[in-house]
């Protein structure tokens, strides 16, 4: 990751939300995207230009556009038509954003456009969080991340966010994953966690 | 066989399809994968069946797909009659909360000019006040409350088109609850395929978010009635059965809704049927 003392930015064209600026850098503000709060609090996945992944619950493309300016390729996967025009307005000005106007829980509709892919990173508003994600792993190369970040409060605002945690870090090791890390993102998102797995060099070992 | 956006691969081997742009993104629109046999893409067999030259091309192919189809998606999802009617209510009630904010504010700073005045005893109607307000105040004062007259004629017309749209595309439910309020729950539901596959018991109660979820955590009363309540069957209803006939008219509004996205026209019959039982409800004797 490429920091200016401890600022995180990311190195491509500005001007795609108004973000502040650090000479030619774009600044990824923490308050403002759960992946750079993570960069913050955490150690995360480091990105390099090789890498190829699939975004689940990409909205305006905000986190996208950073996110492609480290990678080779973001498959952006956003349900609601309103951020997906954005969305495709961030894709036709960075050419390795690649929109799928399609819902993550089903990812059959969107399966003959995603290539094998070595990040998994989801941000998704909805109860089976978990359960998006293992489903998607489909396209997760053996030896690839999923990075999770945890809505808490989508999975249900009864629950103790902690349990929430618990049961979710549970099913995924249920599911074969090994979890590498996981955090809270305090102080910058209140009841959000990120977690980090692996998926297993070989399925089902 | 795998099918891919580009081609069908079948042993190795990739037979390409159409090459024009929009047949491709039909295709993509149309195929639904088997999750359990599937082999991500490789954009190596797209250059083996001809529709590419190499990675850089691969993608660049990709995206002009994707992009296509994803406005083609977004289109098709604003081309529903309830997509407009949805921006009309909620700039309406928009409109509703700045002209009660701004009057309160006019008010106030009216009356540090008139140390004397006071609503109290007054029973003068906010719009009325707010005229005064405009004929006796000089300079900023006098034009806001001019602006707020004017945002309130303009509500006036808003409101007006945004019932007989909701009459248009939600002509059941409109029938039961008003054009209004049935804009409103539609919504609040997030459009009227939303709001059609919604239960009953959660028409009952939407709009009463703070109540419901207050009673989900801490076991307060559950709500009874949101934004139903605004029908004046259920505000006109005695206390006590008010929760009855929020609970009826709710199981009538879901069915309607129902009729009003899969069919798209009135039904008299139900409709008859349903202003009979939400009538009975409200009359206390049995249902």
């Amino acid at each position: 990751m490429i920091w200016i003392g401890d600022v995180l930015v990311s190195l491509g064209e500005g001007g795609v939300y108004n973000e502040r600026m650090l000479g030619s850098a774009r600044i990824w503000e923490p308050y403002r995207s759960k992946l750079a709060a993570f960069y913050h609090v955490g150690k995360g996945v480091e990105l390099v230009p090789s890498l190829r992944v699939l975004y689940l619950g990409a909205a305006n493309g905000t986190t996208v556009s950073h996110v492609a300016d480290y990678c080779e390729v973001v498959y952006a996967v956003e349900f609601a038509p309103r951020p997906m025009q954005d969305l495709i307005e961030v894709a036709r000005r960075r050419r390795n954003v690649i929109p799928i106007m399609a819902d993550a829980t089903r990812p059959e509709t969107y399966a003959p456009l995603v290539e094998a892919v070595d990040l998994v990173y989801q941000d998704v508003a909805q109860p089976d969080q978990a359960s998006i994600a293992i489903r998607n792993c489909v396209f997760l190369k053996p030896g690839g991340y999923l990075i999770l970040m945890l809505k808490t409060r989508s999975v249900d605002v009864r629950k103790d966010p902690l349990i929430v945690f618990d049961e979710t870090l549970l099913a995924l090791e249920e599911a074969g994953f090994t979890v590498q890390e996981s955090v809270w993102l305090a102080p910058y998102h209140q009841d959000h966690a990120a977690i980090i797995c692996v998926k297993p060099e070989k399925p089902g070992e | 066989m795998q099918s891919y956006w580009f081609g069908d691969v079948s042993e190795g081997r990739c037979s390409p399809v159409a090459v024009d742009i929009v047949a491709i993104v039909n295709r993509v629109l149309s195929l639904s994968t088997q999750m359990d046999a599937f082999i991500p893409p490789d954009w190596q067999q797209a250059v083996s069946c001809g529709v590419c030259s190499d990675r850089a091309d691969y993608l660049v192919r990709l995206q002009e797909v994707c992009i296509t189809a994803a406005e083609r998606s977004v289109r098709e999802h604003y081309a529903g009659k309830d997509a407009e009617l949805l921006q009309m209510v909620r700039t309406l009630d928009e409109m509703d909360t700045v002209i009660n904010l701004l009057s309160e504010r006019a008010a106030d700073w009216y009356m540090v000019r008139h140390p004397a005045f006071s609503r109290k005893y007054r029973r003068t109607p906010s719009h009325i006040l707010v005229r005064t307000i405009r004929e006796k105040s000089r300079g900023a004062l006098g034009k806001v409350a001019g602006e707020i007259e004017q945002l309130a004629e303009t509500r006036t017309a808003l409101a007006k088109e945004v019932s007989a749209r909701a009459n248009d595309v939600m002509p059941n439910t409109s029938a039961l609850i008003g054009g209004l309020v049935a804009a409103r729950l539609m919504a609040h539901a997030g459009g009227l395929l939303p709001l059609s596959r919604l239960p009953a018991s959660a028409i009952q109660v939407l709009g009463a978010r703070t109540a419901l979820f207050s009673h989900l955590k801490t076991h307060t009363p559950s709500p009874k009635h949101g934004i139903i309540f605004q029908h004046r069957r259920v505000h006109n209803a005695p206390r006590d059965l008010r929760g009855r006939v929020a609970r009826v008219l709710a199981g009538k509004l879901a069915i309607a809704a129902r009729l009003d996205y899969f069919r798209g026209i009135t039904a008299p019959e139900f409709l008859e049927q349903a202003q009979n039982s939400i009538d009975t409800a409200g009359k206390g004797n049995g249902l």
